[in-house]
């Protein structure tokens, strides 16, 4: 009978105590380790975009070696999502629910992030820096969700601006990837057009598998636009560059950050991005930052792979990850999400490699309570992919 | 008008590679009746082995491009030898997930060997430079494939109808067993055929590398030339010819006057309608069961 009752007792005591050490935990948190997920197409037809998840582990690995944080080590799980969104869904859930994650960074493709999206903000986990401009992160806003890209949208209102007002061109067309992303830069151009009193003189969309880019550029040059936002993935814009070149259709070509890599895009076009004007998110990686500096130095230089470049989007793996650190430095030893979500809110102008980056304290109604970096600056490609700056730093509307 | 004759040119220029991937399928399929869906991976391999000799090696061109043509022939006989002809008693279906197996071994193996970044193939002729008439234009590498298209078809045309390994490559598509009767050793022909077959979408391959290249450059044209071979009928060389350069020309027109969005889809309505009224396809002779 003893023996049951202290079997019962035991028990009992073992609930207790395994449900209040829940309660009391911080999933995703030791007194040594705090645990950060990030997925990333290192496969299929977005790996290229892969370097963003394995620059962001780079940089922890070089926090890290430096004393951590608050004497945690950063743990950090990186998976390879394909860009397909199921998988991203499978591979986040499978961390979350298995490891214990306590907070997502970056995360290439607006559809894979739409697919972890509401699950992470329904249990109430960070995600920081998603890795698109994509307006769906921040409008409306989420109260755990922080962005850091610019956002396409604004990148788009800022290049037609330029076009028109500095540039002074008159027929404005767009060429859009069919799908969020594309549509994002659509919006703003129209947007900024209505402002002028001036509408687009042709918008073309382009599928993904679209490879023959003909009938588009003909529309495009029916339309007699003397500029030509480019709002598609980098083989088609290069497709769309060099079609139009072949035709002897010759207008401003202007682009998203996302086509900013200049080493690369003037390597793929055999030289043809010359000339084209971009957005860009982030200090030039061949400028004379002193941030970019160290961080080729003592990060890239000391962890990256042999094959990696220290390209545009290796260090926007850092860029984002950067708001990260700074909350999670700004927290202290007491880590729990409300508290670091109340720091985060109170990072105001930081400045990392990227825009400066700000929050506000959690207000439904205004998206810039969560959209960090309003900040572009515009650059042209030159000759061998070199890079020369147009404008410093702008704040975007 | 100008734009109705632009479209119809560059519907005959993007034709050109379907054609080339739509013969490169219709081979391999004369002789066992599988579709072979790993023909624009072992294009893909082989292009990558021409720019890894034009890089490593400091070589010309041509000596590349004729090393990479000689590669593509061994890489066909080798996967017949290595893995087709290994599997036991397996129907068409079983034929058809090895070569999707095969297919994306080739693509995960060029993923990890050459990265995931785009790259461009160094080539004499500039991707965009072209031919202009007037207001029209027509890129030289695009003239380049046609011809290569239209010399490998009457290659390939005279080849299966007059000589004796043609002949024997057509008696074992007919019958297998027939033909090892009157001695036709149908191993090796269909060694020879995923030769044949792999040198012709290696040909597709390098002519599509001077634009850009990654590892999944070639899913697009081999899934369009699949489409060309279904509508000419499978077992033609000209039907898969000329419904390449059919599908080509009605794309360019559906996308410039009807949608561009439904462009690259239009191909595959194609294939339904056609096999709905005519399932032996529209240059077949006879009806045979077909997909």
């Amino acid at each position: 009978m003893m023996k049951k009752v202290l079997t019962t007792l035991f028990i009992s005591l073992g609930f207790f105590l395994g449900i209040s050490s829940g309660l009391m935990a911080q999933e995703g948190v030791t007194d040594t380790e705090i645990h950060i997920g990030q997925w990333g197409p290192q496969s299929g037809p977005a790996a290229p975009w892969g370097s963003v998840a394995r620059g962001s582990g780079d940089y922890f690995k070089w926090i890290n070696e430096n004393g951590g944080i608050h004497g945690r080590k950063i743990v950090y799980h990186m998976f390879d999502d394909g860009y397909n969104p199921a998988k991203t869904k499978a591979g986040v859930k499978e961390l979350q629910e298995g490891t214990g994650i306590f907070a997502w960074v970056g995360g290439v493709g607006t559809s894979s992030g739409l697919a972890v999206r509401e699950y992470l903000m329904d249990k109430k986990v960070p995600w920081v820096g998603p890795s698109t401009g994509s307006l769906a992160w921040v409008s409306p806003p989420y109260k755990y969700l922080f962005g850091v890209y610019p956002l396409y949208f604004s990148e788009a209102k800022t290049l037609v601006k330029y076009a028109v007002e500095t540039m002074d061109k008159k027929r404005v067309a767009v060429i859009y990837l069919n799908d969020e992303y594309g549509k994002n830069g659509l919006r703003g151009a129209m947007e900024q057009l209505a402002v002028h009193n001036m509408e687009l003189v042709a918008e073309v969309p382009v599928e993904k598998s679209d490879t023959d880019m003909k009938p588009h550029v003909m529309k495009l040059r029916k339309s007699e636009a003397d500029m030509v936002l480019l709002w598609v993935t980098p083989d088609a814009a290069v497709r769309i560059v060099g079609t139009a070149k072949a035709m002897q259709f010759t207008p401003q070509f202007m682009s998203t950050s996302t086509l900013s890599d200049f080493a690369l895009m003037s390597h793929i076009s055999k030289g043809l991005w010359e000339g084209v004007i971009c957005a860009t998110f982030g200090e030039l990686t061949d400028g004379d930052d002193p941030g970019m500096a160290q961080y080729k130095q003592e990060v890239f230089e000391k962890y990256a792979s042999r094959e990696e470049r220290f390209s545009l989007f290796y260090t926007a793996g850092i860029m984002f990850a950067e708001p990260l650190i700074e909350g999670l430095k700004n927290t202290g030893r007491d880590l729990t999400t409300e508290r670091f979500v109340t720091e985060m809110e109170k990072i105001k102008d930081f400045k990392g490699i990227g825009s400066l980056v700000s929050y506000k304290p959690y207000d439904a109604d205004d998206i810039y309570s969560r959209q960090g970096a309003r900040h572009t600056f515009l650059v042209e490609c030159l000759a061998d992919g070199k890079t020369k700056k147009l404008t410093g730093w702008m704040r975007m509307d | 008008m100008i734009d109705f004759i632009q479209m119809i040119v560059s519907g005959i220029a993007v034709g050109s590679s379907y054609a080339l991937m739509g013969l490169a399928m219709v081979i391999i399929y004369k002789t066992s009746e599988v579709p072979n869906f790993a023909q624009g991976e072992m294009a893909l391999i082989s292009s990558f082995f021409a720019m890894m000799l034009l890089t490593t090696l400091n070589i010309s061109v041509y000596l590349a491009f004729f090393l990479a043509l000689v590669f593509a022939v061994l890489l066909g006989c080798f996967l017949e030898f290595a893995i087709l002809r290994r599997a036991k008693n397996p129907n068409i279906l079983g034929f058809i997930i090895i070569t999707i197996g095969i297919e994306m071994v080739i693509v995960g193996l060029v993923s990890w060997k050459f990265g995931a970044e785009q790259k461009t193939m160094p080539f004499p002729i500039g991707p965009y430079d072209s031919f202009i008439f007037g207001d029209i234009f027509i890129s030289k590498l695009e003239v380049l494939t046609l011809v290569a298209a239209m010399l490998l078809m009457g290659v390939l045309f005279s080849f299966f109808k007059y000589s004796k390994l043609g002949l024997a490559m057509k008696a074992t598509q007919q019958n297998s067993t027939a033909a090892k009767i009157v001695g036709i050793r149908t191993n090796r022909i269909m060694m020879v055929t995923w030769g044949i077959s792999s040198l012709v979408g290696a040909v597709a391959g390098l002519l599509l590398s001077p634009v850009i290249m990654q590892p999944y450059m070639m899913w697009d044209p081999m899934l369009k030339g699949f489409a060309a071979a279904v509508m000419g009928g499978m077992t033609s060389l000209p039907g898969a010819v000329v419904a390449a350069y059919m599908l080509g020309i009605i794309e360019n027109l559906f996308g410039g006057y009807i949608s561009l969005e439904f462009k690259s889809v239009v191909a595959f309505a194609i294939i339904v309608i056609v096999l709905c009224f005519k399932p032996s396809g529209l240059f077949a002779r006879h009806y045979v069961k077909k997909v």
